[in-house]
């Protein structure tokens, strides 16, 4: 079996924030909505302080309680791992969202589908084209680009990200580079305690 | 390609990116007449596929609806803040008719009145447009504010435009001020991916010396805090350390490929011999020899006696001198500890590996894996020249400068040619983007480029030439005409608001070419559309670090609206006002054609871009690899080759820069022969960097504070908070939102997170909330280059609280006298106008 998973490398990240854009632009994400995004943080104290950055996105996890939580069976899981939402299905309860632990969904209010242009009152013909794959008044999440992943490419925030910071692959296959990786830094999930087994690990 | 267009379908285009003023590779997706995607070319090296959030964000630029798609004219002759230009669309017959007879009028009276602002740096070759009749006239400062002083030292010391360390090899990087590898400068993306596997995958040791704790900090190995604008002191405690405390340089190299050996009087001057060759020390004789002299074996140190005269070489000149820079007393200025500038100077001195060797393809290269590396924040100071002359001395010193994991030039573009010059030396370049303008008093330009025989134009002076006339010799070439084409000046000039509106207002006519309004064009009587990077043609490679080559940018969908390209418009204004033939020349000479006559430009022509982008290919490529197979590759980029980036001229390095010290009396003797009454600083035209101290460091007390600026890659050159995208992250992120201070200042001085506060040099002032961080040093407040917008007419834009550059003085003091770069770093003082609501 495949299972899509991706290693975040935060030693090679410089926070440039390439993968969100890259996000932007294939997803047509509508405004206030990241799939992935890069936060930073200041840690410590002059002279001895640094800043790291941290890249987010959806943890796919094998164990989601985005799924749980689900009451309509909108949220799936696919058989490579992949945690997808059906529009169609969704009635935009939040549940998942709030079942969530990392906060990687966000609700899109039809309200925010349709005003929120990039431009006020225009939309570029780039959103009519794109916000049409959105429908307002559900959660909405990163695929890892299930569509991209379905023509043999690598997610957008991937193929983008100048630092080589992300890694993408599957990790049912020992020898994936992603898997390898993982081995070889001590790759480790976020918030593993939570038991969710996230396909996303962070390389330090 | 028209076919394409007109088929609703999806396609590629192989296109290269103008997000910024480099030019990295794309694949732009079209689905049904739609830009849907845009994304990098694997197959370019330059930038290996990727991209950096700009690149990623150009399509909001091309359908930004506020784009000017059509000719417009200015109905409100009143112009100003607050004023509405009252725009209304016309031909582009009517646009091109007034502006061809607007400039005309003026061009014929006098050229030097007509104002140029343009910085469309990807198409370079327009900067020269104004000089196809006559005009030296710079009104802008763009590249003067990072490159002034940058640009023509690498000329002298690489004959290149810029340098870079070497990513493949190098493993003990200093970066000083710059953002090269993590943030910005020479393609951003392929470089961030060079630096993170030399960091990571090579364990590259990197150390970063800023005021602020950059991207670069961040993920260096070490942070060095340093006083802003005292790099260069931090940089002599190192050689010191090297030269009088270590005894490491590299020796070998010093003597056989600089020009330390060679003898200097006591009036500084390098002594020759009776055919005028450069002499040196020959140990095997005992005697003064030519510098050529068969079989000498040349002393890098001593004192001699030349017949009567007492000389040193150039290097023991140097040494002398250095032994004061102890790195207790630069400690002293720039606030880093002495044992940190020792423990610096021997990690770096150890890992340069001096005297070692490398095969590469066979060949056998100097190897020194160590190299400093910085830019704008490291040499945008009063003594611009001195500052950059440190890095190439202590690069040289380790003999790093283009040395295999050194420290390398970079070609403005395909051109390359190191020449020799007298005495065996590599022939100085610093007119790295077209010549220089001869002397002249009265001056013949109003931001006085005539006193720079090797700088850049030095656009800020306009601000202080406009303010008093006659003083400075312009009251007859005052400004009638202006172009604004691409440039912001009014935005990223020194200048008070008044100070500029008075001065737009002063001006007869004023004509805009661009793709969005800006600050400036809102001045404009007649506004020109322009194409963006996603409809028009170029073929380039700027500042490749990395790679050779060129790529084409070509256009993956029709134009918009009535746009049309800015060379096509120059073209019409110039047929317009029967200068067509001068437009020809002035091209024929900066594409290069006038060394390959087969190719050049018909004088009486309209030259469509294609037609001369297409022999341009063919000229520098070959007759095969013409417009056509550019359409299809997109580019023949490779990575570069061993050849130029290694060694790629056997000539001496100037360690003892004497060029510079005869421009400098040159440009004396000409003061003098023409009487111009201007008190100029000739001491700073020297052979080497000292320890002289920016005025900056010398302001009244009440000034307490220093004031830098910075970016980081979402706001890295030209236009960026109009592009929704970009400020949808930029406005989110506090660092780009305040003014940065250290906790410790910020209680010392009463203030409080949101605090709204004055930021108030002897220039001007501008304005903004208190962001409190840690990752600045405590004497510093750091402003973002993202506060400070005006602009009213962009919708995206939030206004600001004022650029930074306000607070510069537009002064000879804040101006390097050699190369005309200006001072980036401010003195102020702080008022809290009121707290955080």
């Amino acid at each position: 079996m495949t299972r899509w998973g991706m290693a975040l490398d935060l030693k090679r990240c410089v926070g440039c924030q390439a993968c969100t854009l890259a996000c932007k632009q294939e997803n047509g994400t509508p405004k206030g909505v990241f799939f992935t995004k890069t936060v930073s943080e200041e840690v410590g104290h002059y002279p001895n302080v640094t800043r790291v950055y941290t890249p987010l996105i959806c943890n796919h996890c094998s164990d989601a309680p985005c799924l749980k939580a689900c009451p309509t069976g909108a949220t799936y899981q696919t058989d490579d791992g992949l945690i997808l939402v059906d529009d169609d299905k969704c009635m935009g309860c939040r549940a998942c969202y709030v079942a969530c632990p990392y906060k990687h969904r966000t609700y899109l209010s039809k309200e925010a589908l349709e005003k929120n242009t990039w431009f006020p009152g225009h939309k570029t013909p780039f959103e009519e084209r794109k916000l049409r794959e959105f429908q307002g008044g559900t959660v909405v999440k990163c695929s890892f680009c299930e569509h991209r992943l379905a023509e043999g490419k690598e997610p957008a925030c991937v193929i983008t990200c100048p630092a080589v910071a992300r890694i993408f692959g599957d990790l049912d296959d020992p020898d994936s580079h992603v898997r390898r990786e993982i081995a070889r830094r001590d790759g480790y999930q976020p918030l593993a305690e939570l038991g969710t087994d996230p396909s996303v690990f962070y390389l330090e | 390609m028209t076919t394409k267009y007109a088929a609703k379908e999806t396609y590629t285009v192989k296109s290269t990116c103008k997000m910024c003023l480099h030019s990295c590779g794309t694949v732009v997706k079209v689905e049904d007449g739609v830009i849907t995607k845009i994304e990098g070319d694997p197959s370019n090296p330059a930038n290996y596929g990727k991209l950096c959030p700009k690149g990623n964000a150009g399509i909001m630029r091309h359908y930004d609806p506020q784009r000017v798609t059509t000719p417009l004219k200015r109905t409100n002759p009143k112009k100003g803040e607050g004023q509405d230009p009252g725009w209304v669309e016309i031909s582009w017959d009517e646009a091109l008719d007034t502006v061809a007879a607007e400039f005309k009028k003026v061009i014929e009276d006098d050229p030097r009145k007509f104002q140029p602002a343009i910085n469309d740096f990807q198409r370079l070759y327009n900067w020269a447009w104004p000089a196809s009749f006559g005009c030296g006239n710079f009104f802008s400062t763009v590249g003067t504010y990072c490159g002034g002083g940058y640009h023509p030292v690498n000329g002298i010391y690489h004959s290149t435009f810029a340098a870079v360390n070497d990513y493949k090899y190098c493993n003990y990087w200093i970066q000083v001020g710059g953002g090269d590898g993590f943030s910005s400068h020479l393609h951003v993306s392929g470089s961030v991916k060079r630096m993170a596997d030399a960091r990571v995958d090579r364990g590259m040791h990197v150390v970063a010396v800023e005021p602020r704790l950059s991207v670069a900090a961040a993920k260096a190995d070490e942070w060095i805090p340093i006083r802003p604008a005292s790099d260069r002191f931090f940089v002599l405690g190192l050689i010191h350390t090297l030269m009088h405390e270590l005894n490491q340089v590299d020796e070998e190299f010093l003597t056989n490929r600089t020009n330390g050996p060679y003898l200097i009087g006591p009036d500084g001057w390098i002594l020759r011999d009776a055919d005028g060759q450069a002499l040196m020390w020959d140990t095997v004789t005992d005697r003064a020899v030519a510098w050529n002299a068969a079989g000498a074996v040349p002393a890098l140190e001593g004192h001699f006696k030349v017949g009567d005269v007492e000389a040193r070489t150039g290097y023991t000149v140097m040494k002398e001198q250095y032994a004061e820079y102890t790195p207790e007393k630069m400690s002293d200025l720039t606030g880093i500890p002495a044992e940190t500038i020792r423990r610096i100077a021997k990690e770096f001195v150890e890992a340069a590996k001096i005297g070692s060797t490398i095969k590469i393809e066979g060949k056998t290269y100097r190897y020194r894996p160590a190299a400093i590396n910085y830019y704008r924040g490291g040499q945008a100071h009063s003594f611009s020249v001195q500052d950059n002359m440190a890095y190439k001395v202590l690069n040289i010193l380790i003999g790093a400068i283009d040395a295999v994991g050194g420290h390398l030039g970079v070609l403005l573009d395909l051109r390359q040619s190191w020449e020799e010059a007298a005495d065996g030396m590599l022939d100085p370049k610093p007119h790295q983007l077209g010549p220089g303008v001869p002397f002249s008093w009265p001056p013949n330009t109003t931001h006085l480029r005539d006193f720079f025989p090797i700088g850049v134009d030095p656009g800020q002076l306009n601000h202080m030439t406009f303010q008093d006339p006659e003083k400075w010799g312009v009251k007859d070439i005052m400004p009638e005409a202006m172009l604004i084409y691409h440039a912001n000046p009014l935005w990223n000039m020194p200048g008070t608001t008044e100070f500029f509106d008075k001065l737009m207002n002063s001006i007869g006519f004023i004509a805009a070419i661009d793709v969005v309004l800006n600050e400036s064009s809102m001045y404009a009587d007649i506004v020109l559309p322009d194409l963006t990077y996603l409809e028009s043609y170029n073929l380039l490679m700027i500042e490749p670090p990395s790679t050779y080559g060129i790529q084409l940018r070509q256009p993956a969908v029709p134009p918009t609206g009535k746009c049309r390209d800015a060379t096509e418009i120059l073209y019409e204004i110039s047929e317009r006002m029967g200068m067509l033939k001068n437009m020809n020349d002035i091209m024929n000479f900066v594409q290069g054609f006038v060394n390959a006559p087969e190719y050049m430009l018909e004088a009486d022509k309209k030259h469509p871009v294609t037609e001369i982008y297409d022999r341009f290919a063919r000229m520098t490529q070959g007759e095969d690899k013409g417009l056509e197979w550019f359409k299809e590759h997109g580019h023949n980029v490779v990575e570069r080759m061993p050849s130029i980036s290694y060694d790629p001229h056997p000539y001496r390095y100037p360690l003892y820069n004497e060029f510079i010290m005869k421009t400098g009396a040159d440009l004396k003797k000409n003061f003098e022969a023409t009487g111009c009454p201007i008190d100029w600083d000739f001491s700073q035209y020297v052979p080497f960097p000292d320890g002289r101290i920016p005025p900056v460091h010398k302001e009244a007390a009440e000034y307490d504070m220093y004031a830098i600026t910075f970016k980081d890659t979402t706001v890295n050159f030209s236009e960026n908070l109009s592009i929704p995208w970009i400020s949808d992250i930029v406005y989110r992120d506090p660092i780009h939102m305040g003014l940065l201070l250290n906790p410790k200042t910020a209680e010392k001085k009463g203030l409080k997170d949101g605090d709204l506060i004055e930021l108030r040099s002897r220039e001007d002032a501008i304005r903004g909330p208190v962001k409190i961080v840690e990752g600045v040093h405590p004497e510093t407040v750091a402003v973002s280059n993202a506060v400070g917008r005006w602009v009213e007419g962009h919708a995206i834009v939030k206004p600001g609280g004022g650029h930074f550059n306000r607070l510069l003085p537009s002064d000879l003091d804040y101006t390097c006298l050699v190369t005309g770069g200006l001072e980036s770093v401010a003195k102020v003082k702080i008022k809290k106008l009121s707290a955080a609501s």
